[in-house]
């Protein structure tokens, strides 16, 4: 099964987003905080990783960019607000090797088709 | 137990009522289907008119099945949305609601069309992602504002009749509320607007007296802001108590105080050394040519007695009515004291203008002559803090 994990610290969002994967035969794990999800990561490796931008204490960039100096291959989708302010994060995320960015609000069957996607180009790959 | 759902509605409309603020309204409705009917979940959609998308604005429910408020949106070419706007709902059902059982069944019947069993299909599936069994929409006239999304019931029965009927009454309720606030916001939209075009235009007549007097670049904007701190330090030293209409008021009286120099002539105005008898007196006019320009006007009558009076004197040696003491309005010995404030520290072509030290001293000097003293003190007390 494949796995993501959400990173937000909003238990809403998360409760939500697992949820709505699961039933879509995903195991997914779950992080309220960037130091959690670094945490996790290096138990349970992930196949992605959605992570919220704008958190309290270590920021959605910032987590972005220890994850990938942890594991540089790590697929990482971006979940973003739409305010101007976060343009430059963007930019950042760009740059740290972020795959995708989703927009809240978003559309449900968008941010299901990216994870989708994502989730199914891993499959495809051999198995090392 | 059974619901007196008439007998729910009727005390929630009482509530309604009290309730301006749409979004209080919405999030009461959501609360009580909840609690009431026993849904999983619910939530609103709201039109977002700017972006033309629908944002879940309000939500409710068990956690993790209730979809996180302000997480997720329908864009207009949303297949649930579309379903709704192209009312699809009306033509395939009477009363306006999509309920997700009685759909499917109509998936099957043979006398609906291909093409709109196709619209159907896709608002199904966007139902599925957002797992709810119902949507029931808020129109106003055909314009959809809202959208009321259920999830099953905790008991896992389907909706009744009565059910749906009852959630259709409170969508209307929600497209009035939505509506009226839409219409409130949008009035006070205009009004702002007619009140930027006023102050604009004052602005733009203000510049037309500065450019007609070549050496006082600047001096109505910089007279306007120092009356406008002038009155704002009177207030705070509670010396007199300034309502927002005064300060308004002053504002314009600032921008408008020289309007009368349009009808003194540029010869006169602009002379380079001192004027003669004549000189002097057709520039001692130009408060009184204010008045008349202004006068048609009623809405500027407050300010107009700052144009009148801004060169009366404390003592009574001013123009044009020689007013003294406390018959002088307050609004033009603020006006009075800025104006001669920026008209010594301004270069003009015969003299250097006066430092802001040598001005705060000559001010100090005719304070309780000239000045009323307690306008003259608050000037003072803006120049030790460094505000002007």
């Amino acid at each position: 099964m494949p796995r993501l994990l959400i990173v937000d610290d909003e238990v809403d969002v998360r409760e939500f987003a697992a949820n709505f994967f699961r039933k879509r035969k995903i195991d997914c794990l779950t992080a309220s905080s960037g130091e959690e999800a670094l945490g996790l990561l290096e138990k349970n490796r992930p196949d992605l990783v959605l992570l919220d931008i704008k958190m309290a204490g270590v920021d959605g960039v910032e987590t972005l960019r220890r994850i990938k100096k942890l594991d540089a291959s790590l697929k990482v989708i971006m979940v973003t607000g739409r305010k101007p302010e976060e343009e430059g994060s963007l930019q950042k995320c760009r740059e740290l090797g972020a795959l995708a960015y989703v927009h809240k609000p978003l559309q449900l069957d968008e941010l299901e088709r990216i994870v989708m996607k994502e989730l199914a180009a891993d499959k495809k790959k051999p198995q090392k | 137990m059974a619901i007196n759902y008439k007998r729910e509605l009727e005390g929630a409309s009482k509530t309604m009522i009290l309730v301006h603020d749409p979004n209080t309204l919405i999030m009461m409705i959501v609360r009580m289907i909840v609690q009431k009917v026993r849904v999983r979940h619910a939530g609103i959609l709201l039109h977002d008119r700017e972006r033309d998308t629908y944002i879940l604005t309000v939500s409710r429910g068990i956690k993790g099945v209730k979809i996180p408020k302000g997480f997720a949106r329908m864009d207009a070419d949303n297949a649930l949305i579309r379903f709704f706007r192209e009312r699809l709902d009306k033509k395939l059902f009477n009363d306006g609601s999509l309920i997700y059982e009685e759909a499917k069944k109509t998936l099957k019947k043979a006398k609906v069309a291909r093409k709109q069993k196709e619209a159907l299909k896709g608002a199904l599936h966007q139902m599925e992602i957002f797992d709810v069994v119902a949507c029931i929409p808020s129109y106003f006239g055909d314009d959809l504002l809202a959208m009321l999304l259920l999830g099953e019931k905790k008991s896992g029965r389907s909706f009744g009749r009565d059910e749906i009927d009852f959630f259709s009454a409170l969508a209307s309720d929600v497209a009035m509320a939505i509506r009226n606030a839409q219409l409130f916001k949008e009035l006070e939209a205009e009004l702002e607007k007619k009140h930027h075009l006023f102050i604009h235009t004052t602005v733009a007549l203000a510049a037309a007296i500065d450019a007609k007097d070549h050496y006082t670049h600047g001096h109505t904007a910089r007279v306007t802001g120092i009356s406008l701190e002038i009155a704002r330090k009177l207030a705070e030293k509670n010396k007199e108590s300034f309502d927002e209409k005064f300060l308004e008021s002053l504002h314009i009286a600032g921008l408008l105080h020289d309007i009368g120099k349009i009808g003194v002539p540029e010869a006169i105005l602009n002379k380079e050394g001192t004027l003669n008898e004549t000189e002097r007196k057709c520039i001692e006019e130009h408060p009184l040519v204010g008045v008349t320009i202004l006068q048609p006007i009623k809405e500027l009558e407050s300010s107009i007695l700052g144009v009148k009076y801004h060169h009366e004197r404390y003592d009574g040696s001013g123009y044009p009515e020689k007013l003294r003491g406390s018959q002088i309005p307050v609004i033009a010995s603020i006006i009075s004291v800025a104006d001669a404030f920026d008209a010594m520290i301004t270069d003009r072509p015969y003299r250097k203008g006066l430092s802001k030290e040598e001005a705060i001293g000559e001010i100090k000097r005719v304070s309780g002559k000239q000045f009323d003293a307690q306008v003259a003190e608050a000037l003072i007390e803006l120049f030790v803090e460094g505000k002007i």
